[in-house]
Order: C-alpha cells, then sequence, then structure tokens
C-alpha cells in the first residue's frame, strides 16, 4: 500500500484483500478432497471450502450483468453534457435512444428494429472493416520500414495467396501450413504466455492491496 | 498431471509469485533510481504525444476496449488504468482532460477513478465514454471513430482487450493525422495493432507499461517478477527441450547435452542482456 | 475545419530524425534509445536567440554538435524556464515560451488562446505580427530552399550539420510547424483526407478494386477463378469429418448446447457454417440451447433461425422459440459467466433471451448430448476449453471458427480431451453444406419401417441398394446419441479391411447376428491397453530406433492391427489415420466387446472403473477420427425434417465463394503494391539522407 492513503482506503484494500484470498484459496483448494488426503471429512471440509468463493463469484457475475444500468447512465449522462456544447452526433444518439425505449414499450418484444437497424449497420461496418485491414496492412512499410516491416507483410501475403483455391498455388500452401504450424503458433504461444504472466502478477499485487485504486 | 498436483502447483506458483512481488518491492524501492528497464521505442514516444496534447489544448483518448472489472481480463483492465493513471498524470499540466472509453460497461468506475485520481489540477474532468457492449465490438469502434472526428484527440492509447474492431479506429485515427499506440490481449487485435499503429507494444509489455509511464520511476516491481518468471520458464522449457531431444537420440552423450545445454543458456542470457 | 497540428506527422518526423541521428552514429536498433543521448536546449532559450536580429546566418551556439535523437523538452522545464520572461507578445511563440509563473486558473485562458490563435494562424489568418516573424522565417534563414523543396530529405545548402537539422526539424515540430499560412506552406499540416483530396486518392483506388473484384462473381459467372471447396473434407481432416458425423448421431430430442461467440463483425464468415449446424441440428428434431457472452449474438442467432423459416415453404411448420429451440439469458461476465453456465446449468436454462421462463429443468450440463462452439476468436475457444469442459464427462465440444481462430483451435482440437473440430471458415461451411445436403437428399424420403441405424461398414454416401441390404444384415444400433457405438467387427483383420471404409461393400464375415440390440452383438475387437506407468513411444516401426509417431498414456487403449513375427511389438491404429508399433511389455491386451464399447445407458462406470470409462471414450474417438466407420452419415429418419436441410437456398453459395477468392486476390494486389510504393519510399529517403551526408 502506498502512502497517505486513509481510513478508507485501508478499508477497501482489506476488503480487496480478503476477498481475493478467500476466492483464490477456494479456486484452488475447493472441490478436490484428494488434497486433504483419505481423512474422513475430507469431502465436507473441501466442499465447505469452495463454497465462499462460489458464493462471491455468483455475487459477481450479478454484479456484471446489473453493470449495463452504468453503462446506460453513463452513456446518458455523457451525451446529454455533450449535447449543451452543440455535438450533433450526440443529439442523433439521444434521439434514437429514446425512440428505442419508445419502441420496445409499445411493441412489447418486438426486436425488427434490432435486425433492420443494427444488424445490417454493424455488418456494414465489419465490411468496412476488411477494407480498414487491407488498407493498414498495405502501409506496414510505411510505418514499419525495416526487416520485421517486411517479413509481416510477406507472412500475411502468403498466407493470404494460401488461402485462395487456386492449383497453381500449392507450393504457397505448403509454406503457409508450415507458417502456422510452427512459427506462427510459437509465436502466439509465446505472447499468451507473456500475458498470462502479467494476469497473475498484476492479480496478485491487486489481491496484495498494491493496487493504485487502493491508494487515496 | 492430474487434478490435485496441478492445484499443488498453482498453489506454489501464485505464493512464490506474492513473495516474488514483495521481494522486487523491496529491492526496487532501494534501487529505484538506478534501475535500468529495457527500452520499448512504443513508450518513447509518450513523452511526445503527452506534450503534443498540452501545447495543442487537445485530450489525449485512452481506450480500455473490452477489458473489464470482473471477466477474465480484470487483471489487464486494472494494469492499464495503471498506465493510463500515469499518463494522465503527464498531461495534468494541460488544460483539456483526457477521454477514456471502453466497452465494458463494468470498467467506466474503474476510468473515471483513474481520471479523477490522475487529473490532479481540477478544473473541468471529462466523464469515461461507455459504449455498448462486450468483446469485439463493432458498436463500440463505430461510436470511437465518432470521438474521434468530433473531439479531435491529439493522440489514442489503445491499450486493454480488442479484436479485429481495432483496424476501424486507428484507421479513422490515422486519416485525421492522430497518432496511436496499441496493445490488445487478444491475438487478432494485437496483430492489427502490430500493422497499423504507430507504435505497438506486444505480449506481457501491456502489464508493464505503467512502469514505462511513471516518470518518476517507480513501480518496477511487477516488471522485474514478470522478468524473473519469463527467464524461470524459458530455462524450463529449454531444459525440457533438451531433455526431450536426449530422449530421442539415444546416441547422444550426456557430456554433450550439458555443452549444449550450457551454449543454449549462455546465448539466452546475452540475448536477454543485450536487449 | 480547423487545421491542426499533425501529430501522426510529429511522430513520423521524429522517427525519422531517429533513424538519421542511427545513419549518423552508427546506433542501430533499439540502442538508439539508450539513456544518454543529448538533449536539445529548451526551447524558450532557443525562441530567444531566434528573435535576435543578427541572426542572419545559420548558427546554433547552443546546440550540442552530438547526434542523438533529441528529446522532447518536458513543460515543466518550460515553465521554469520562461520565468523570467514577460509574456506580453499575443504571438504563439510567446505564449508557448512564456507559460511561466503561472497561476493556475490564468494559464488555462492563455492556452486556451494560443490554440485560437495557432488555429487561426494555420487558416490563413492574417499575418502575424513581427516578432513571430522570425519564427517564421525559420526556414528561410536557417535552411537553404531546398529543405522546402524536399520533405524529409533534410539537404543543407550551408553548414548545418545533420543534428543540427533534426534539432531544426524539432524546433519546428515544437512551435506547431512553419506558422505560415496554407498558401505558403502547407506541406506539415495536411487537412484530414478527404475523399476527394489527392492524398485520399490510393485509399480509393484500393476500396475501389476491393469492391470491384468483390462483386464482379455476382454480375457474372465468367469471372469465376478458384475450385470450389470438395464436397467431402479432406482425407487428412478427419476431425472435421468426426465433427460431422457426430452432430449427424444426435437423436430426436437430444438437447445440443450451442454457443454463438461471434458477432456482426464475424457475421460473413461464420452466419452460413452456423445456419447449416442449427438446421443439421432441427432437421433431425433434436433441440438447439442457444447461449452467449455476447448479447447481440443471441439475436444474431435469433436472426439466423428467422432466416431459415422464411425458407420453409407454407406446407412445412416453422421452427418456433421455447419448442424447438430455446434462446437462453446471455451470460454476462466472460469467463465467469461460462462458470457459472457450467456449475448452474439449470438456473440458466430456466429463463429465456427475453426473460421469460422456459419451462425447461435440468439437473446439470451434463444432460446435453453434444455442445457446439461457433466462434471468431480463439479466446473464447479457450474461455470454454477451460470453464466448461472441464465441468463435464464424456462430452465432446465441437468447435467451429473463423479462418483467423483456426490455427489455435486446431492445436486445442490436437491436444485437449472432448475438443472436436475445428471446422472453419466458408470453404468448411460449404463442404459441410454439400455433405448435408447429399445425405439428406439422397435417402430421402426413407422407408418409414427402417429403424434409422449405424452401419458399421457403410460409408456415408452408401448407394441405394446398399442401404437395403445392411438393414437387415449388419448390426444396428439405435441412434440414441453421439456415444451410441455400433458394434466391431470380429477380428482384427476385419477390422483392418473394413477400415478403407469402400462404399457399399459390406464385409459380411464382420456381420454376427440380426440382433438390433447392440448389447447383443457381441463383436470383439482386440485392443492394448497402456499398462506402463509412464507414458510411452509408439512408433515407426517394431524397433527402438524408429521414429516415435505419437505418445501413449496410461489407460491408453488401441486397436490392434497385428504383431511382428516374434510378438515383441503390436502393430496399432492411431487417431491421426496412422499406424504405429508398441512394444508388447508395455502394454496388455484387451479384447472389448461391443456391449462394453456401446453399452453407455447401461453399465458403464458400474462395470468399468472410471478411467476406463473415460478411455473407453477416448478410445471411441481414436477409432472415430481414424475409422469413420464408427461415425457416419446416417440416413435420416423417419421422424426428421429433411426439409429443414434441403428448402436452403444455395444459389448465392458459389458466387460468395468466388467473390471471396477474387476479394483475397485484390486484397494481395493493394497490399503488394502500397508496401513495395513505401518500401520504395524509404529507400530513396534513406538514399537521400546518407548521399547528403
Amino acid at each position: 500500500m502506498g502512502r497517505g492513503q486513509g481510513v478508507g482506503a485501508f478499508f477497501s484494500a482489506l476488503v480487496a484483500f480478503a476477498v481475493g484470498v478467500t476466492v483464490m484459496l477456494s479456486l484452488l483448494l475447493g472441490d478436490n478432497p484428494a488434497l486433504f488426503g483419505d481423512r474422513p471429512g475430507s469431502d465436507e471440509l473441501a466442499r465447505r471450502i469452495a463454497l465462499p468463493g462460489d458464493v462471491l463469484l455468483r455475487l459477481i457475475v450479478i454484479f456484471l450483468a446489473l453493470s449495463i444500468v452504468i453503462g446506460i447512465a453513463n452513456l446518458l449522462f455523457v451525451h446529454v453534457s455533450r449535447l449543451t456544447s452543440g455535438k450533433f452526433y450526440s443529439a442523433v444518439l439521444l434521439a434514437s435512444f429514446g425512440f428505442t425505449i419508445y419502441w420496445y414499450v409499445t411493441r412489447r418484444g418486438d426486436t425488427s428494429l434490432l435486425e433492420a437497424v443494427q444488424l445490417p449497420i454493424e455488418s456494414a461496418l465489419a465490411a468496412l472493416l476488411f477494407v480498414s485491414l487491407v488498407h493498414g496492412s498495405s502501409r506496414v512499410m510505411g510505418k514499419r520500414n525495416d526487416i520485421w516491416g517486411l517479413l509481416f507483410v510477406a507472412v500475411v501475403v502468403v498466407v493470404l495467396l494460401a488461402s485462395l483455391p487456386l492449383a497453381e498455388l500449392a507450393p504457397v500452401k505448403a509454406w503457409s501450413d508450415w507458417l502456422m504450424r510452427i512459427p506462427v503458433s510459437a509465436g502466439v504461444r509465446a505472447m499468451l504466455l507473456g500475458i498470462a504472466l502479467g494476469m497473475v502478477v498484476t492479480g496478485v499485487r491487486a489481491v496484495l492491496g498494491q493496487d493504485r485504486s487502493y491508494r487515496g | 498431471m492430474d487434478d490435485t498436483t496441478l492445484q499443488v502447483y498453482s498453489v506454489l506458483f501464485v505464493l512464490a509469485t506474492v513473495v516474488l512481488v514483495y521481494t522486487a518491492r523491496y529491492f526496487g524501492a532501494r534501487r529505484a533510481r538506478r534501475r535500468a528497464q529495457r527500452q520499448i521505442a512504443g513508450f518513447d514516444a509518450l513523452p511526445g504525444w503527452a506534450e503534443g496534447a498540452i501545447e495543442s489544448s487537445r485530450p489525449l483518448h485512452l481506450a480500455f476496449g473490452s477489458a473489464g472489472v470482473g471477466e477474465d481480463n480484470t487483471a489487464v483492465a486494472l494494469a492499464e488504468a495503471e498506465f493510463f493513471h500515469h499518463v494522465i498524470q503527464r498531461v495534468g499540466a494541460g488544460d483539456v482532460s483526457p477521454i477514456i472509453s471502453t466497452s465494458a460497461a463494468a470498467t467506466v468506475p474503474l476510468g473515471q477513478d483513474t481520471l479523477r485520481r490522475g487529473w490532479q489540477r481540477g478544473g473541468a474532468l471529462t466523464r469515461t465514454q461507455w459504449y455498448p457492449q462486450g468483446r469485439r465490438s463493432i458498436g463500440y469502434a463505430a461510436a470511437v471513430s465518432g470521438v474521434i472526428e468530433s473531439e479531435r484527440p491529439s493522440a489514442h492509447i489503445f491499450a486493454g482487450s480488442f479484436g479485429s474492431e481495432l483496424a476501424l479506429m486507428i484507421d479513422s485515427a490515422a486519416r485525421r493525422g492522430q497518432g496511436s499506440l496499441a496493445v490488445s490481449d487478444q491475438l487478432q487485435g494485437q496483430a492489427v495493432a502490430y500493422a497499423m499503429a504507430d507504435q505497438a507494444l506486444i505480449g506481457e509489455e501491456l502489464f508493464a507499461a505503467a512502469s514505462y509511464a511513471a516518470e518518476d520511476g517507480r513501480a518496477p516491481a511487477d516488471a522485474m517478477v514478470m522478468d524473473v518468471w519469463r527467464a524461470l520458464l524459458i530455462m524450463g522449457m529449454t531444459v525440457v527441450l533438451l531433455l526431450e531431444v536426449a530422449k530421442q537420440m539415444p546416441w547422444l552423450s550426456w557430456p554433450a547435452v550439458a555443452v549444449a545445454s550450457l551454449v543454449l543458456l549462455g546465448l539466452g542470457l546475452l540475448v536477454y542482456r543485450r536487449r | 475545419m480547423n487545421e491542426e497540428f499533425n501529430w501522426l506527422e510529429y511522430s513520423e518526423s521524429v522517427e525519422r530524425a531517429a533513424a538519421e541521428a542511427e545513419e549518423n552514429s552508427g546506433r542501430r536498433g533499439l540502442r538508439r534509445f539508450l539513456p544518454g543521448r543529448p538533449k536539445l536546449p529548451r526551447f524558450p532559450n532557443i525562441l530567444r536567440r531566434l528573435k535576435l536580429p543578427r541572426l542572419s546566418r545559420p548558427r546554433w551556439p547552443g546546440l550540442p554538435s552530438l547526434p542523438g535523437l533529441p528529446r522532447m523538452p518536458r513543460l515543466p522545464g518550460l515553465r521554469r524556464k520562461a520565468q523570467t520572461q514577460e509574456s506580453v507578445q499575443p504571438s504563439t511563440a510567446e505564449l508557448l515560451g512564456g507559460q511561466t509563473n503561472r497561476p493556475v486558473e490564468e494559464l488555462d485562458d492563455r492556452l486556451r488562446a494560443l490554440r485560437e490563435r495557432s488555429a487561426s494562424g494555420m487558416m490563413g489568418a492574417p499575418p502575424a505580427p513581427a516578432p513571430n516573424q522570425s519564427l517564421l522565417d525559420v526556414d528561410e534563414v536557417l535552411v537553404s530552399p531546398a529543405f522546402q523543396q524536399k520533405p524529409g530529405g533534410v539537404i543543407s545548402a550551408v553548414a548545418l550539420t545533420k543534428a543540427q537539422q533534426q534539432q531544426v526539424e524539432m524546433l519546428k515540430d515544437i512551435v506547431g510547424g512553419p506558422l505560415g499560412t496554407q498558401e505558403s506552406d502547407g506541406r506539415r499540416l495536411p487537412r484530414p483526407t478527404s475523399v476527394f483530396s489527392l492524398s485520399a486518392l490510393p485509399r480509393v483506388l484500393g476500396t475501389a478494386l476491393l469492391a470491384l473484384f468483390v462483386s464482379l462473381p455476382f454480375v457474372s459467372s465468367d469471372f469465376a477463378e478458384g475450385e470450389l471447396p470438395p464436397v467431402e473434407f479432406d482425407e487428412d481432416r478427419n476431425s472435421a469429418t468426426t465433427f460431422y458425423n457426430l452432430l449427424d448421431n444426435i437423436a430426436r430430442d437430444d438437447y445440443i448446447l450451442v454457443a454463438f461467440e461471434y458477432g456482426p463483425a464475424a457475421a460473413g464468415e461464420l452466419d452460413m457454417l452456423a445456419e447449416l449446424l442449427l438446421r443439421h441440428i432441427f432437421a433431425q428434431r433434436a433441440t438447439p440451447l442457444i447461449v452467449s457472452s455476447n448479447p447481440i449474438a443471441v439475436v444474431h442467432a435469433q436472426n439466423i433461425i428467422r432466416e431459415i423459416n422464411r425458407s420453409l415453404s407454407d406446407a412445412h411448420a416453422p421452427l418456433t422459440a421455447d419448442e424447438d429451440y430455446y434462446l437462453l439469458r446471455y451470460l454476462p461476465g466472460g469467463a465467469l459467466g461460462l462458470r457459472e453456465l457450467s456449475e448452474n446449468f439449470g438456473d440458466i436454462a430456466r429463463v429465456s433471451a427475453r426473460g421469460q421462463l422456459t419451462g425447461l429443468e435440468f439437473a446439470s450440463l451434463q444432460e446435453m448430448t453434444l455442445m457446439v462452439l461457433i466462434t471468431d476468436s480463439a479466446e473464447d475457444l479457450r474461455s470454454w476449453a477451460e470453464q466448461v469442459l472441464p465441468e463435464v464427462t464424456d462430452m465432446q465440444l465441437l468447435v467451429a471458427t473463423g479462418f483467423a481462430a483456426q490455427p489455435l483451435a486446431q492445436a486445442y482440437a490436437d491436444s485437449v480431451e472432448g475438443v472436436m473440430g475445428p471446422v472453419y471458415g466458408m470453404r468448411d461451411a460449404y463442404t459441410y453444406g454439400e455433405k448435408l445436403h447429399a445425405n439428406f437428399s439422397a435417402l430421402d424420403p426413407s422407408p418409414p419401417e427402417q429403424e434409422p441405424i449405424v452401419e458399421p461398414v457403410q460409408a456415408s454416401d452408401g448407394a441405394d441398394g446398399a442401404t437395403d441390404s445392411n438393414a437387415v444384415s449388419e448390426p444396428q444400433i439405435e441412434r440414441d446419441g453421439p456415444t451410441a457405438l455400433p458394434a466391431v467387427s470380429a477380428s482384427p483383420e476385419a477390422t483392418a479391411t473394413s477400415a478403407a471404409t469402400e462404399t457399399s461393400q459390406p464385409t459380411s464375415t464382420s456381420a454376427p447376428t440380426d440382433t438390433p440390440a447392440p448389447t447383443a452383438t457381441e463383436a470383439t475387437l482386440l485392443a492394448v491397453e497402456v499398462t506402463s506407468p509412464q507414458r510411452v513411444n509408439i512408433r515407426r516401426g517394431p524397433t527402438t530406433v524408429d521414429d516415435v509417431l505419437a505418445l501413449g498414456y496410461p489407460g491408453d487403449l488401441f486397436e490392434v492391427l497385428g504383431t511382428n513375427g516374434d510378438g515383441s511389438w503390436y502393430q496399432i491404429a492411431l487417431d491421426n489415420g496412422l499406424e504405429g508399433w508398441v512394444a508388447a511389455f508395455l502394454v496388455e491386451e484387451r479384447v472389448i466387446t461391443a456391449s462394453e464399447l456401446a453399452g453407455e445407458e447401461t453399465n458403464d462406470s458400474a462395470s468399468l472403473p472410471r478411467e476406463r470409462a473415460v478411455m473407453r471414450l477416448d478410445f471411441t474417438f481414436r477409432l472415430g477420427k481414424n475409422q469413420p466407420r464408427f461415425y457416419q452419415a446416417q440416413a435420416p429418419a423417419p421422424g426428421d425434417r429433411t426439409e429443414l436441410v434441403l428448402t436452403r437456398d444455395r444459389s448465392q453459395e458459389v458466387p460468395r465463394l468466388q467473390a471471396m477468392t477474387l476479394g483475397t486476390l485484390a486484397a494481395v494486389l493493394v497490399i503488394v503494391i502500397g508496401n513495395l510504393f513505401y518500401a520504395a519510399r524509404g529507400l530513396l529517403r534513406r538514399r537521400d539522407s546518407s548521399g547528403a551526408r
């Protein structure tokens, strides 16, 4: 814990620590009687250890389900305040918000608005995504004018070509398979390992109350 | 490996991490100033962007993506909050507070808290902006493109959880001449970040970001612990690999294996130190 | 629209400067960022110098001549330096330099004023007053006109060193570029690209090319490029075939958990596959329970089902929610939500996506027959494999993914027990559709008295005649779920022959009885079980110097294909279609009867130890993957709604595939051309800068 925290900060750190350790122990030790040897009460012990963690996790899921309310309130607050500074998009957003509410209230459970408006728009954006990705890939050498940029582009081109159903590209397919199977797969695992390590360390730090959020 | 063994190893791993974190804190505090961190190009751009934001009186945009408190990428959200905290402190001399956006509703309070703590100078504070919803949200990408158009941020830091929809945002920013630093814990987002962003971080750099962004060079303990684990992991994998190789080649003598491992270890250390 | 300080340009110029510094000093890679580089003097200092009237020749007395990336001055530094300065001049430069001794509340106004002024200055406002003029003249004074004409190529006509030139560049960046008007010098501050500007041309052309290529196949069939996907999965993709067969072995009233984990971004790629999987399930009158951790995806699933309903003619009853299918409430919390699903499935199945009661009562996830995951990301697969799969036993997770997630999905399928597939992308969807269509159209209508059966040696596309003969002569198994197994052949030899899965070639040797019940079919299979306490090597040949093909783990069962001369090695069948050899002292022979294999519902954990039960399943899949005779596409059952498969509109499939091919070609074209251009530009710049040196 850092400096200058008040009583509130201390308690929030304490709560975080208690909850974190409880859930961690429950997950690590609970539901596996084998850990406690062959004693007669080991089943019950394991179940008891698992219980608080389960309860807390279920509470979190409930909180997360409710958090959408925070999100919607936030959306409204942000855009009402932006409205005063004359932002056109915020006006559109609020108007569509109101209209959608009206629609759902008057036609209970009718999802046609979602289907007719949201899905097509999102699909169109997804199509734009393709253009953005191609355009972005075409500028890689502009940003990384070095061997790594070249390598990146080469791999992209090989993999794309290999995905084409053209008989002439059979050798490229062999390269692509090799690339995907060995270097790409190795790189992916390395990245995931790095992320997992980071998650453990950050998680431990949060559990120990060393996160900045606990400081005043 | 059965469940029990796995659980025992997990407990040991977590306990060891706890010990390492405290040890690193202790030693880190003693020689915080002298510790030289490996240079990462992405972070070198930060001071420039912070100053750019101040001098152009435009906000910096910090995006969590779908990194959500309470979800499996909670650690990502926490690490990025720490990172953003330092970034916000850097732009604290300006008169426009940064914009924080997220597509995970549970991250809104975290984002707002980060803003409030980092933005010490008082004055108008922006609200963290949430756009619906969840992983790989195209809606979020579209809304952020709108923010890019209407708020004209000076630069963007996309650090959190993004899928391929990151391309829409970075592209939109690039067309308006706004720089971007990007990193994601999702592989597709990471690929897009590398290809399209001006600066990209990779893998665990996402979690070390805070110690790089901190102006006073504090908080390198996490980075140190991660380094230690990573080094151990690499060594472990190397040893296992060598053992496997040795097993496949019965004609291979033990001295040869030992020499090969030493050479590999040396090479690894060399590469590690040279970075 | 105001012109604004372009930070992209700025960062590019920093990179450029860094690259040049690197060339100068021979410091490469990350080393150029190493500490110890010289700092640019704080710029208020420079500004003061610039304002000196005698600065008619380029002179940089304050600048160090050491190369290196200049560090941006920090604002607090600016404040400190400028404390001694009066800030009465309203110019940008003054304001920038004069952010001093600030009472905080004053600062805001001035910074705001600065913004307005600098913005208006860039937009071609009246020329700035005199002190600004000296700043405006930075280019003229310090650098030759060549400097201006060659953006990026810093060519010095006067005696500036490289490092000094970089610092000039930096300086100009710091003060927001030359404060000239748009007309006089627009190169540093381009407008955000508008569609009609020249700089947007490559983008517009690229987009047009993409759009053209993608739409051509829909306009004319002359642009049919590329081969269509095969109608059967390739032989080396047993896992995909198993995927299909597993889904084809479900029975009426089975519940299938279908996870829709993709949003609209992947709809183009995965919709077709998702629709086919749903049709396949519906056609067999099984009931999909659709879940998702993405709220939009649930709605999307409903949309797909609505499409299916639209394709049905009036004669057929449409699929109805909460009867033919269930859309369950969405699972918040990512992995935590999935954990909740696996542990409290009963609660989740009780409430539909609309918040109404479904009337479903399940004790656990175990009551599902299969789980199908349709996702565009490997992360979702990881969550499912980690959170849900360990909570159920003897259940398979069939994985359908997008192209991008395929490599990792394949790794999961290869290494994680219970993960099947992946079937991925549009091409697999086409193959799946063809298989499905062939299966349901060729054998429809089926004789009403024909029970749904699995023919052990009958290939999926068996001819009509074969079905007749087999229906009576072959052992028959009820369609009662994916783990329902047919009888197995009587001897290893027979197995070996039937493994070839010749179509319409029933192996009469292996047809023991006419009894339909699986328990009565006492055909046996010779297998070996790994009894060594540690894993064993399975080699290419019966010697220890042969390559290791695979590893066997304690308890694994492998079908025996033969032995070597002295019986010290067994030849066994592997799940990837290969045959391998394992040393006899590491394994024990087991004779597996069909009832042991197929009697899931009768004995199971009672008669077999738990490990064996699991391994039996494993064995099933080894065989299933290896020899499709155990899991074959079945003839539709009498109650099946074949129309749900056959009414599918397939007219757009081929053009879509061709559009994908052409679109990919266009993408490759755009990417290659674009990168060649940028690579060439980079090379030219490097040559320029080295030439200048």
